[in-house]
């Protein structure tokens, strides 16, 4: 019974992994599209520089490599947490700069907060599958932009969006590493190894 | 004493014999043959307008006593133009390297200093053996938004110059093409071949990091190309070859969600399938063969009425298979 259990389980998680895996590659896909609306409609060049933002999760990892599955799962719960807030901050923006001026900006910015929230409930599934389970939601959420500049919170967004591209891209690949046989599924080869 | 002196193309050298003074009588040499008086002022050498060509060892040697009082060896060549400096991650996750070249040649000894800074961070570029003029870089962080700034800085005696490449990670993402490129007919189908690749060596996780295919195939007889993108598997069945026709086949690879196609793979040639003519034999013999034969159907010999040359597109199997099926029903209507 309890092998059977365990298979099922394990069935389970490869299942919720590879469709994961696909929900991040639209998800990237999708991201990637609206920012290019994104940068037309508020007038902004695609390879203006944004400084990193507070309350941004940062997709960068060092020793990505070495970090076990529920590492993995839980910083990428954390991030798309933020970033539902943050995506949820940035539609409401957009409203009241816009209106109904740029329904097509506001259209991409609701599918793609759609598509964060439906990943991160992927993800605490996959978490009910380990033994702690998802943590709890905490309370303050991401700060407000509102007291930046209108130009500072259009650069804000673009931070936003470019860091989404980022962590859909990372998804994927932490979702891969939890599919791979090793326990920890960190078995990547170590960068000291040399080609 | 021996010298080295760098000069540049087209400039005016004018070279001293050591200590010795202006009025001194000296004789100059250049590879060890003499240059002529109208080149000197007083002991002063003097070359106009230098050349490449002036390239070389020249030595001074007292008047009288043939004392060799001074030796300098001249390069002459150029300050360095600005280099081209590239960058690219063949091995993701792992690492970059960045090779670079000089537009034109210096004929100068040059030394290249690299820098690379992400973000805050100052990285360590390792040069490689060989090639010489490439370094490594080994990632220190992955996913990272923040971009990396490479600064190439080429130095000889004549000058200095720079170039400076921004990048973000993913975009320098470039396979090395799919390696052992296999390509065979399958029997008994005149319409396809079957191609089979391996992921590149240098691609250190396909599991984790997986690649992605493109395959491109033509007759060698037209230019035009067939494409399929494959997004798993390293292997393809091409089903509308035309039959008969020797094929050329590449295969190009990309990581799945970053970066850029890599070149196309070495090409690999392979003929579909055909079936092997039977040639005709005598009525006689025709018709003692299937006199003895059992009831079971057994086409008798035909000649060689199908020349494979001849041969173009699908449609003309059947016709080569119509015409040994009506000498078949001859055959037996002689049981």
């Amino acid at each position: 019974m309890a092998a059977a259990d365990s298979s099922s389980a394990a069935l389970r998680r490869r299942d919720l992994c590879s469709r994961g895996i696909r929900l991040a590659g639209k998800m990237r896909s999708d991201v990637v599209h609206l920012l290019d609306t994104y940068v037309e409609r508020q007038g902004l060049d695609a390879s203006a520089s944004v400084a990193v933002v507070e309350g941004v999760p940062a997709a960068a990892a060092e020793h990505w490599d070495e970090q076990t599955g529920t590492q993995r799962l839980l910083e990428n719960l954390a991030a798309y947490r933020a970033f539902r807030a943050l995506l949820a901050q940035m539609l409401e923006e957009q409203r009241e700069q816009l209106g109904e001026a740029d329904a097509a900006l506001g259209r991409a910015l609701a599918a793609v907060l759609l598509q964060v929230s439906a990943f991160a409930y992927h993800l605490e599934e996959l978490l009910r599958l380990e033994s702690r389970g998802p943590p709890s939601e905490e309370g303050a959420g991401p700060p407000s932009p509102s007291h930046l500049g209108l130009f500072e919170r259009k650069l804000w967004g673009l931070g936003v969006l470019r860091e989404l591209a980022q962590w859909a891209v990372r998804s994927a690949r932490d979702l891969r590493q939890l599919t791979k046989p090793s326990p920890g599924g960190s078995s990547a080869p170590s960068p000291a190894e040399s080609p | 004493d021996s010298h080295i002196q760098y000069e540049r193309v087209g400039a005016d050298v004018t070279m001293k014999c050591g200590s010795m003074d202006w009025d001194a009588a000296v004789t100059w040499t250049a590879n060890g043959t003499d240059i002529d008086e109208s080149h000197l002022n007083g002991s002063y050498l003097i070359l106009k307008n230098v050349d490449l060509t002036q390239s070389g060892q020249y030595s001074c040697y007292e008047g009288s006593s043939w004392h060799l009082k001074y030796q300098t060896y001249l390069r002459v060549g150029t300050p360095p133009k600005e280099p081209v400096l590239m960058c690219r991650s063949n091995n993701y996750p792992k690492g970059f390297y960045c090779s670079w070249h000089l537009p034109t040649p210096t004929y100068i000894p040059n030394s290249f200093n690299i820098s690379v800074i992400h973000g805050t961070r100052e990285m360590v570029c390792e040069k490689d053996v060989f090639p010489k003029n490439r370094c490594h870089i080994r990632y220190l962080q992955l996913f990272s938004t923040v971009k990396y700034k490479v600064t190439l800085t080429v130095t000889n005696a004549l000058g200095k110059n720079s170039t400076t490449v921004t990048f973000d990670e993913f975009a320098i993402v470039k396979p090395d093409p799919p390696e052992s490129v296999v390509a065979k007919p399958v029997p008994n189908n005149p319409r396809r071949l079957e191609v089979s690749w391996q992921n590149p060596s240098s691609w250190p996780d396909p599991e984790s990091f997986p690649l992605k295919f493109f395959l491109r195939y033509r007759p060698l007889i037209l230019d035009q190309w067939q494409h399929v993108e494959l997004s798993d598997g390293t292997s393809h069945t091409i089903t509308d070859a035309y039959a008969g026709k020797e094929y050329i086949i590449q295969v190009a690879a990309k990581d799945n969600d970053i970066g850029t196609w890599s070149d196309w793979s070495v090409a690999v040639h392979a003929t579909p399938w055909t079936e092997e003519p039977k040639h005709l034999t005598t009525e006689a013999q025709v018709t003692e063969t299937t006199s003895a034969s059992t009831s079971s159907f057994m086409p008798p010999p035909t000649t060689k009425i199908c020349d494979k040359g001849a041969v173009v597109g699908s449609g003309a199997v059947a016709v080569c298979w119509t015409a040994g099926l009506v000498l078949a029903a001859y055959g037996v209507l002689f049981i």
